[in-house]
């Protein structure tokens, strides 16, 4: 690593430009100059990350970066990391004006990241003072390269040269008195030649220079300003204020065409203004000559600068750049109509991702300005809605609500509507349909007579609320979720928007719930594998998508992979505080629990998804089945008594449902009353009793069920006829699917076992079944040991999911209606393939290749 | 660290112009030789700041010293730098 550390105008990036240009350039480059104040630690990296694609030109499968509302900085990092590593050949990092990022944090991550360089890459730091870099570590060990002050300064000769470069004749003393006065700063001799370069009696002018007690940059910038004409003295003064100047901005600023020639030629002549695109159409000036000409404009046409600066943030706003219009609005002293934009645009820009410079503007607000505090309750309110703390975004949304109807006429709609936005995304998080509805019908309804501003900000809004309402539908489980859903990705991905369309494609999978699990898993994974693209594998807002996956594999008894999964889904979670997943992360992991036999864990995660349910502001769709799984696991455990207390206190509407019907025949056979037991599921077996979702997944699983605790009643009863019937229709209703949990769940492991194999239709689904309950389900683990091998086809597939079972081949062509032969050419292309000698040896192979449950899943 | 505002003397080489000054409004200034002292009651941000625009305007940094530590005195006036 290199660092180059020296003040203001030692010639930091000239050094740079000059290497970077020499011809021969082994390594590609990736550079960055950081913007001015730059406090938004996401910025910062999507620059970091952009430069480096643009450096490693490699036809990368992810998408381009797109910012979103919150900043997951580790995965950041990881990111960055990657695509260096992935680079082939050399790279350079080379980070400029590194002084300038003001965020500790994206600091503290970029000493993470040079700290880990994967070993092609070479970083080059350029900074005006030390910065915590870590970089002692490097310096002992000897592998920092250091170029400071000293080292940068011009020496005699060196002078002479640059002189002689410029055209300038100077005798050798007037060189010499010249480095001397400079102190070789290269600022200052490259102020000193421009000056020098078209004045009549250089030796004169060095030495008024010299006889000077001024400080050097003072002295030489006021002779640069003071031998412009007087336009162009005009343009500097007038443009100081902005960060960067365009040609129709400056012409704006200063009430005359023509700047744009001007810029160019200040450019050429090399005095301090520089182009920052290759169609030089915006400049910028060199910081300390911007710095001075500020200081200079303040001094000689004070009562100018507020009206600079309004006139500034009206071409900003107009041009789209709203956070420069905001800054210019502040620094003009204008703070109710900073906060007006501010209020009008913190949307967007947090899905722009720049929610932190979001925060650097509010906090440039002057304490307790009366007037302007609803405005800022209401970008405060934003920032927590994103953030997950629904509290305090209540608490803030009060506050500017109480404003909007006091407000001026011309304000009333931009703030109802962001107002709306807002209430909006709480609705949504609280499961709170109504009020999701309404917010979402007035933001979806077009406004007349709108700008493109409203046009795109009501875009953004409307995006929003179809994701917000799909996803209330969705926990509901009303049918307009999907389509919902679907028109806000696609609408996401007309107006640029990833992280919308990612978010709408998560719910999406999650609201897939009519569908087959395989549709389910397939439109989950997509939305996965999208995310990941984006590097955001690991956020919360993908979580829904994750459960649903997890959920699918909870009922087919994929235990582990489940488990996986649903640790994944935990970890995403982090710190959002929403009921809403959480609570399906507590039922999906009951249900696991509850599969494999452990019924103390199962309570606990039953009763905290219970409890989450109870603070959602509607009735859950699930609600009933939480429930209904709650008390089953008290009977199960001899809770009975705690039950039947949970049992009265619910509403007849749930005490009705088929899931609730089932948890009393699990609490009747506890009690040792199976007559009672059967009595309680008649009605679901006949289909009078409301289940949840009455369409084919997820509503069969209350179905079998039902069809279990008959027989186990049965059982009780002495009936095995009985008995063995109803397991057979609870394994008819479950094949399409393969539902494994309902059987793990009820703990029909006798029942199932009693069951003649010949006799069952089902052979393969109840070998299954009996592998799960048996614990034999296969783990990742055993198949990352083992060797690849080449792929069974379709036909071999489905003999192979009959070899775990005890039946014959004869009786396997049977099931399968195909001939003997078939299936001996089958199984023997499957040994040899599976490398395995015998059934048992191909089925333990399968198994841990999960071919098995790969066959399940259609 | 006390965070009052105490009297701070910055010494610059070089005299200061009335441009460069106007970055300092709230100290005096006071040529000494070929250099620049910056007078003024600074607490800790201000102090900073003060420094951050040195930084910024590329001015040569000699010397930064507190001059007095706040009290309530009875009437005491500013001790004078040497």
């Amino acid at each position: 690593m290199t660092i180059i550390s020296a003040p203001a105008g030692s010639g930091k990036t000239c050094l740079l430009r000059a290497w970077a240009d020499r011809p021969g350039q082994p390594h590609r480059l990736a550079v960055l100059q950081v913007q001015r104040d730059q406090h938004d630690a996401q910025q910062f990296w999507l620059a970091l990350l952009t430069a480096v694609r643009q450096a490693s030109a490699t036809a990368s499968r992810a998408e381009p970066p797109a910012a979103t509302p919150e900043f997951n900085a580790p995965a950041m990092v990881d990111r960055v990391l990657s695509e260096l590593a992935d680079a082939r050949g050399g790279i350079t990092l080379v980070i400029d004006d590194l002084h300038e990022l003001h965020s500790s944090e994206a600091l503290a991550l970029l000493t993470r990241l040079l700290a880990t360089l994967p070993p092609n890459v070479h970083a080059i730091l350029a900074t005006r003072r030390d910065l915590r870099l870590g970089l002692q570590q490097l310096r002992l060990a000897g592998e920092l390269a250091e170029i400071r002050a000293a080292a940068l300064r011009f020496s005699e000769r060196e002078t002479r040269e640059l002189l002689d470069a410029s055209g300038i004749a100077l005798s050798a003393a007037g060189a010499a008195r010249l480095h001397q006065r400079t102190e070789g700063w290269a600022a200052g001799l490259r102020l000193a030649a421009l000056s020098l370069a078209c004045h009549p009696d250089p030796e004169r002018f060095v030495a008024e220079f010299s006889g000077s007690d001024r400080t050097v940059a003072e002295y030489l910038l006021a002779e640069l300003l003071e031998r412009q004409p007087p336009d162009v003295q005009d343009l500097l003064l007038r443009t100081s204020p902005l960060d960067r100047v365009n040609g129709d901005l400056a012409d704006l600023l200063t009430g005359r065409p023509g700047s744009e020639r001007i810029l160019l030629e200040l450019e050429d002549a090399n005095a301090f203004v520089e182009s920052l695109d290759p169609e030089r159409t915006w400049f910028r000036y060199h910081h300390l000559f911007a710095d001075f000409l500020r200081l200079e404009l303040r001094r000689t046409l004070p009562e100018e600068v507020p009206a600079l600066h309004r006139r500034a943030a009206a071409w900003s706003a107009e041009h789209g750049q709203v956070v420069d219009a905001i800054r210019h609005t502040q620094a003009a002293g204008d703070w109710p109509g900073a906060a007006r934009l501010l209020a009008d645009h913190s949307f967007s820009l947090t899905l722009d991702g720049q929610a932190q410079t979001i925060r650097a503007l509010v906090r440039a607000f002057p304490q307790g300005a009366p007037a302007d505090n609803p405005e800022l309750a209401l970008v405060r309110a934003m920032s927590d809605v994103f953030q997950g703390r629904l509290d305090e975004a209540a608490a803030h949304l009060a506050v500017a609500e109480t404003y909007v109807e006091a407000a001026p006429p011309d304000r009333r709609r931009r703030l109802r509507v962001a107002v709306a936005a807002l209430q909006l995304s709480l609705a949504t998080r609280r499961g709170h349909l109504a009020g999701v509805v309404e917010q979402a019908r007035f933001l979806a309804s077009p406004l007349a007579g709108q700008s493109d501003e409203d046009i795109a900000l009501g875009n953004d809004l409307r995006a929003v609320a179809l994701y917000n309402l799909g996803t209330v539908e969705a926990y509901l489980g009303l049918a307009d979720a999907e389509r919902h859903l679907r028109e806000g990705a696609v609408l996401a991905r007309q107006i640029g928007r990833p992280y919308l369309e990612v978010r709408c494609l998560a719910q999406l999978g999650f609201a897939s719930q009519i569908l087959p699990f395989a549709t389910i898993q397939r439109r989950c994974r997509e939305a996965i594998e999208l995310a990941e693209r984006h590097g955001w594998g690991a956020e919360p807002w993908i979580a829904p998508a994750l459960i649903a996956l997890a959920g699918t594999m909870v009922w087919t008894g994929e235990f582990a992979e489940a488990e996986r999964w649903l640790q994944r889904t935990a970890r995403a979670l982090r710190a959002d505080t929403g009921a809403d997943i959480r609570l399906l992360v507590h039922m999906a992991s009951g249900m696991l629990q509850a599969g494999r036999g452990r019924h103390h864990e199962a309570l606990q995660e039953f009763g905290a998804a219970e409890y989450l349910g109870s603070q959602l502001a509607d009735s859950h769709a699930l609600a009933s089945r939480v429930t209904g799984w709650l008390l089953a696991t008290q009977a199960r455990l001899g809770m009975t008594g705690e039950a039947r207390a949970v049992l009265a206190a619910l509403d007849d509407e749930r005490a009705n449902s088929g899931e609730i019907r089932n948890a009393r025949a699990v609490i009747r056979l506890a009690e040792g009353d199976p007559a009672a037991a059967l009595g309680a599921v008649a009605d679901v077996l006949d289909g009078t009793a409301p289940v949840i979702a009455p369409r084919r997944c997820v509503g069969h699983g209350t179905v079998v069920e039902a069809h279990l605790l008959a027989g186990l009643a049965h059982r009780e009863l002495g009936d095995q006829r009985a008995a063995n019937q109803a397991a057979e229709q609870a394994l008819a209703l479950a094949e399409s699917d393969r539902l494994v949990l309902p059987f793990a769940m009820t703990g029909s492991r006798e029942l199932l076992a009693a069951l003649p194999r010949h006799q069952t239709a089902h052979a393969a689904l109840l070998a299954d079944i009996l592998d799960v309950v048996h614990g034999a389900s296969p783990t990742a683990n055993e198949q990352s040991s083992l060797p690849p091998i080449e792929r069974l086809s379709p036909g071999e597939l489905r003999v192979l999911r009959y070899l775990p079972t005890n039946l014959s081949r004869p009786e396997i062509a049977g099931e399968l209606s195909v001939s003997v032969n078939t299936v001996n050419t089958h199984i023997r292309s499957i040994y040899a393939k599976l490398q395995a000698s015998d059934r048992s040896a191909a089925v333990q192979r399968a198994r841990a290749l999960r071919l098995l449950s790969a066959s399940r899943t259609r | 660290m006390n965070p009052t505002p105490a009297r701070y003397a910055i010494r610059i080489h070089g005299h200061l112009g009335a441009t460069v000054l106007s970055a300092f409004p709230a100290l005096v200034s006071r040529r000494h030789g070929a250099d620049t002292v910056l007078t003024g009651l600074l607490d800790r941000s201000a102090l900073y700041g003060v420094l951050a625009e040195i930084e910024a305007l590329g001015l040569d940094l000699v010397e930064v010293r507190q001059l007095t530590r706040h009290r309530k005195p009875p009437g005491s006036g500013d001790r004078r730098s040497p």
